[in-house]
């Protein structure tokens, strides 16, 4: 049925747990591409069809036109669903790229589940951002919460060692080791999960 | 105004709230808020903008001789405090328009009203987005489809239109404060004429006045500062 393996691929998208994609179908994926080459093979011959019998594509009002036409709109449905498909994912990655951007790629746990385009795209957005930022001389993806008070209470959930050094002071951030610091200094950790906010 | 006994001190509170009110800090917030709630990107705030930034770094100083003097870290710590919330302002305002951005960059980039609204490293930002997306999108989609359906921003060749672009939604509802006395307003945002004197659906709005209206017909109160939005 024309559409069907498309609209499988956006709703799958649209199953799916919001800001946890699953991994890139690259099999539906192709299927569907596949579809789109058939839909126009299928419309360019019933074009050829129509040339050949001397008719005016524009004007023709036979059969083989409108056969022609449910192809173009079948295509063009495709288009707007691997065109959703991608441009949707490619959101959560850009979500990802304010959250972890200072990494300089994916973290490796969610790797696997992008294409190799929708890796170079997390790092071109990345690059994107950290120019802005630098440009500005002002870093815009801390802080995202609004701040109540300048200090937190944080406990280390990674092993990061001493050989971090914050603002004000350096401190060894062994596992499970708690830690008052600055709110500004802790968000880029705990936003990678490598510390959490312990909250009284 | 008031007459008599009560003159100077109202005059006085006057004189305060406007003081109050015209704080980089308070435009700032202003502006900030205005930028959340409108689904489309307002014009960038440069100058205000960079008054925030010289007003932080210095105070940033002023924190940091705290802690090299040992000033009463009570104080210290107070000032930190103003101090985050103002970096957590100026932060959010640029990050929500970077935001509006990355959702809107096509539909911005093609308009020229919306394009003059963006700060120099704004529009550097948005000419790399589409970039990087149209990279993207060309190597996992369009590259693979037949030549006539390509084109990121439109659905076909023979379409006529940029029909692939996703646009803000400027009907929504929002919440409008008024700020300045209004001219008389229509609910679809048509102008005052002779034509409409039969009209009673139009209605005035008083400084403080909350309304909830379509943001669409509303545009240009917002942008003359008679409205503000919630």
């Amino acid at each position: 049925m024309h559409g069907r393996k498309a609209y499988e691929l956006v709703k799958e998208l649209a199953s799916g747990e919001k800001g946890h994609p699953k991994i890139f179908n690259t099999e539906l994926f192709e299927r569907v591409i596949e579809e789109c080459n058939e839909h126009h093979n299928a419309l360019q011959s019933l074009i050829r069809i129509m040339q050949d019998e001397g008719l005016e594509v524009q004007t023709a009002r036979n059969a083989d036109r409108y056969g022609a036409l449910i192809h173009h709109l079948s295509l063009i449905r495709n288009k707007r669903c691997l065109m959703a498909y991608v441009y949707n994912r490619a959101e959560i990655i850009r979500d990802l790229a304010w959250k972890v951007g200072l990494l300089h790629e994916l973290p490796s746990g969610i790797q696997e589940k992008f294409s190799d385009s929708e890796e170079q795209y997390f790092i071109d957005h990345s690059k994107s951002l950290k120019l802005y930022m630098s440009q500005l001389s002002l870093d815009v993806n801390v802080d995202i919460v609004p701040p109540k008070d300048p200090y937190i209470k944080v406990r280390v959930l990674e092993d990061l060692g001493s050989g971090i050094i914050l603002s004000d002071k350096s401190a060894n951030f062994a596992l499970h080791s708690m830690h008052f610091l600055k709110r500004t200094d802790a968000e880029q950790y705990i936003a990678r999960g490598l510390m959490e906010e312990l909250t009284s | 105004m008031a007459s008599g006994a009560g003159e100077r001190s109202t005059e006085q509170i006057d004189d305060y709230e406007t003081l109050i009110s015209t704080t980089d800090v308070e435009l700032l917030k202003g502006a900030w808020r205005n930028e959340k709630a409108a689904p489309e990107i307002l014009p960038f705030e440069e100058a205000l903008v960079k008054r925030a930034k010289e007003q932080i770094q210095l105070m940033e100083e002023t924190v940091d001789d705290f802690a090299e003097s040992g000033h009463d870290p009570l104080i210290a710590s107070l000032y930190q405090m103003d101090l985050d919330r103002a970096q957590y302002l100026l932060r959010s305002y640029l990050r929500v328009r970077l935001q509006k951005i990355e959702k809107f960059m096509f539909y911005i980039w093609k308009r020229d009203t919306y394009r003059n609204r963006l700060s120099i490293e704004e529009e550097k930002f948005t000419e790399r987005c589409i970039r990087d997306i149209g990279k993207h999108l060309e190597e996992t989609v369009l590259s693979k489809l037949p030549e006539n359906y390509q084109s990121v921003l439109k659905q076909s060749v023979i379409s006529e239109e940029d029909d692939m672009v996703p646009e803000p939604q400027l009907d929504t509802f929002v919440v409008a404060k008024c700020e300045k006395a209004t001219r008389p307003l229509y609910l679809d945002g048509s102008r005052q004429s002779a034509g409409f004197d039969s009209r009673d659906d139009h209605f005035q709005m008083v400084p403080g006045d909350l309304c909830i209206l379509r943001y669409r017909p509303f545009q240009e109160e917002l942008m003359s500062g008679n409205i503000s939005l919630v």
